[in-house]
C-alpha cells in the first residue's frame, strides 16, 4: 500500500511540475466559472421574474437550478479534461523506460494500477477543490442544501473516479498518449451519452441494461441529492472494473 | 547467488535466449558478454523480474523469480541500459521516490546512502532532464543500490559514456563489489571493463552461453598466444622458432605471433629483447571473445 501512495503522490505532483496539470486546471475552473457565473446571472433573472408571483417562486430552488446543473456541466467538463490528464499515466512510463523501475521494485502490478490511478484522482480532488468558492458563495448567499452539496461532490469524484480508472487502463494499453487519449475520451463519452438511446427503444433487457449503464442516469439521480445504493455500486464497479483490467495489463507487460 | 538453468525466451517466432544455464556466486563479480542483440538485456531483466522467461527458471538466492518476484527485489538492484528516470524529478526526490517503493524503512538514511556512493551529493537538487549523461547514468545506479541489495545486476553501465566517466563508472563498480561481500553482475561489450573489475566472464552468443569461466583461464587460452611488437622484427621470426617449445610463428603484418605448446611467455620475452621487444601481450580476452562470437555458433 505504501508503494501505491508513493506512486500516487508522484504522479500528482508530476502533473504540476508538467504544463500538463496547470494548463487542465485552468481550463476546468475557466470553463467552471463561465457556468457557475452564467447560472447565477440566470437564477437571478428568473428569480426577479417570479418576484409577485408567490407560487412560482417557491418552486425555485437554488439547489435545482444552481448546483445540480453546475455540477451535471462540470462533470461533462471532467469528461473532456480528464483523458488528457490520464494519457500520460502509464503511456509515458512505457515510453521513457522509467517503468522498468516499477517492474522491477518489490510491489505488485496491482499497486502499480492502484498508484496511477490514485495519482489522477489526487488531480480530481484539486479540481474539485477548485469550487469550493463557488459553494461558500451560496452559503454566503443563499441557503443552499447541505446533502443535496454532499450528494454532488460524492457523485463528481465517483464519476472523475470511473473516467480516471477508464483513463488509467488506456494509458497502459498504449506507448502513444494521443491513443490513450482517443479511448478514454471515446469510452468515457459513451458511457456518457448510451442513456440518449433508451427513448427510442422497446422495453427489453436491452434497454435495462443500457439505462443502467449510462453514466448520465446515475450520475444526475445523485445530482439531485439521492444516495442511491445503485448509482455509488455502478460507480465503484466500473472503478473496480478498470484498476483490476489495468493490473492484468502491467503485469502483462512483463510477458512482452 | 543467481541461478539461471534452462532459460529460453522467445519474442514471437525470434528465439532470443535459448537454454541459458549459469550460476553466480556469492561475491563474485562477473562479466556478462556478448554482442549486441545476443541476449544479455533479456538475461537480465528475466532475472531482476521485469520480464517472464517462456521456459527455465532464474532463481536469486534460492528464491525463484517468476514464484516471488517481491522477495526478489527486496535484495536485488537492477540498472537497465536506459536509466528509468522520471526526468522532471530532482536527483534526490527520485532516489528518495526509489527507496519509498523499494520498501525502504529509513528514507532519510538510504536516500542519502545512495547518494553518497554514487557521487550525486552535490546535484541532489537538480532537475534530472538538466543533468549529463554520465550523471544520469548514476542516478540509475543510485536507484538500484538505494535499498542496499545484495545482488546488482547492472546493463550496461557505461555505455555511451565518455572514457573520464566510464573510468569513474568503473571506479564505483569496483567500490561497490569490495568489501561488502555484494555479487554483481554486469554486461558490457567493452572488453577492458571486465578485464578490469570482473573475475568471472559468462560470455553470450546468439542465446547461448559459449564460454564462462575464470578471467585467467579464459583470457590465457588453449593455444598459448603470445603477441610481440618489436622495434628490429628482422630475423626475429627465426630466432622465435629456435625457442623452445615455441610450435608456429607467424608475422600479422604488425606483430609477431608466437604460439607455443605450453606457456612460453618467459622464453620468448629473453628471446626477444634483443630485437627490441616494445610490447608482449599473452591471449586476450579479445581473441577468445571474437574467436567464440565469430565461428558462427548457429
Amino acid at each position: 500500500m505504501i508503494g501505491a501512495l508513493s506512486i500516487a503522490r508522484r504522479e500528482t505532483s508530476a502533473l504540476f511540475n508538467t504544463p500538463v496539470g496547470w494548463v487542465a486546471l485552468t481550463a476546468f475552473t475557466f470553463i467552471g466559472g463561465f457556468f457557475f457565473s452564467y447560472l447565477i446571472y440566470a437564477y437571478f433573472n428568473v428569480y426577479q421574474q417570479s418576484v409577485g408571483n408567490p407560487q412560482e417562486a417557491d418552486q425555485l430552488s437554488v439547489n435545482e437550478f444552481v448546483i445540480q446543473n453546475l455540477f451535471s456541466n462540470l462533470g461533462l467538463i471532467a469528461l473532456f479534461i480528464l483523458p488528457a490528464v490520464t494519457m500520460r499515466l502509464i503511456a509515458e512510463d512505457r515510453r521513457q523506460k522509467s517503468i522498468e523501475l516499477l517492474l522491477t521494485s518489490p510491489i505488485g502490478s496491482f499497486q502499480i494500477a492502484l498508484g496511477k490511478f490514485l495519482g489522477g484522482m489526487g488531480f480530481a480532488m484539486v479540481m474539485a477543490g477548485s469550487t469550493v468558492p463557488y459553494m461558500w458563495f451560496l452559503y454566503a448567499f443563499g441557503d443552499p442544501d447541505s446533502g443535496i452539496v454532499v450528494a454532488n461532490y460524492v457523485g463528481f469524484t465517483l464519476l472523475c473516479g470511473t473516467i480516471i480508472a477508464l483513463g488509467t487502463f488506456c494509458s497502459a494499453m498504449t506507448e502513444n498518449q494521443i491513443v490513450a487519449f482517443m479511448m478514454t475520451f471515446a469510452g468515457g463519452l459513451l458511457l456518457w451519452i448510451s442513456g440518449w438511446f433508451t427513448q427510442y427503444m422497446d422495453d427489453s433487457a436491452l434497454k435495462t441494461f443500457v439505462t443502467s449503464c449510462s453514466m448520465l442516469n446515475h450520475a444526475d439521480s445523485m445530482g439531485k441529492g439521492l444516495l442511491h445504493s445503485q448509482d455509488v455500486i455502478y460507480f465503484l464497479t466500473f472503478i473496480g472494473f478498470f484498476l483490476f483490467a489495468t493490473s492484468q495489463r502491467v503485469e502483462a507487460l512483463r510477458w512482452r | 547467488m543467481i541461478e539461471v538453468s534452462g532459460l529460453t525466451k522467445s519474442y514471437g517466432d525470434t528465439l532470443a535466449l535459448s537454454d541459458v544455464s549459469f550460476t553466480v556466486k556469492k561475491g563474485e563479480v562477473v562479466g556478462f558478454l556478448g554482442q549486441n542483440g545476443a541476449g544479455k538485456s533479456t538475461t537480465m531483466r528475466i532475472i531482476a523480474g521485469s520480464l517472464g522467461a517462456s521456459a527455465g527458471t532464474a532463481k536469486v538466492d534460492g528464491v525463484d523469480v517468476a514464484e516471488n518476484p517481491a522477495k526478489v527485489q527486496r535484495i536485488l538492484g537492477y540498472a537497465p541500459e536506459t536509466p528509468p528516470l522520471y526526468g522532471n524529478m530532482t536527483v534526490g526526490d527520485y532516489v528518495r521516490f526509489a527507496a519509498t517503493i523499494k520498501g525502504v524503512t529509513d528514507i532519510d538514511a538510504a536516500t542519502k546512502m545512495a547518494l553518497g556512493r554514487v557521487g550525486l551529493e552535490s546535484v541532489a537538487h537538480r532537475i534530472i532532464d538538466n543533468l549529463s549523461k554520465g550523471y544520469r547514468q548514476r542516478v540509475g545506479l543510485a536507484q538500484a543500490l538505494v535499498h542496499d541489495p545484495k545482488v546488482l545486476v547492472l546493463d550496461e553501465p557505461t555505455s555511451g559514456l565518455d572514457p573520464a566517466q566510464r573510468i569513474e563508472i568503473k571506479n564505483l563498480i569496483q567500490s561497490l563489489s569490495e568489501g561488502d561481500d555484494r555479487t554483481v553482475m554486469l554486461s558490457t561489450h567493452v572488453l577492458a571493463e571486465i578485464e578490469a573489475i570482473c573475475n568471472r566472464v559468462i560470455i553470450i552468443h546468439k542465446g547461448k552461453i559459449v564460454a564462462q569461466s575464470d578471467l585467467a583461464t579464459l583470457s590465457g587460452g588453449a593455444d598459448k598466444k603470445v603477441h610481440l611488437e618489436l622495434r628490429r622484427p628482422e630475423g626475429a621470426m627465426e630466432a622465435m622458432r629456435r625457442v623452445a617449445g615455441v610450435t608456429s610463428v607467424e608475422h600479422d603484418g604488425v606483430k609477431l605471433v608466437v604460439t607455443g605448446e605450453r606457456d612460453v611467455r618467459e622464453a620468448v620475452a629473453a628471446a626477444a629483447i634483443p630485437f627490441g621487444l616494445l610490447s608482449m601481450q599473452g591471449q586476450s580476452l579479445e581473441d577468445t571473445y571474437i574467436q567464440l562470437t565469430t565461428r558462427g555458433t548457429a
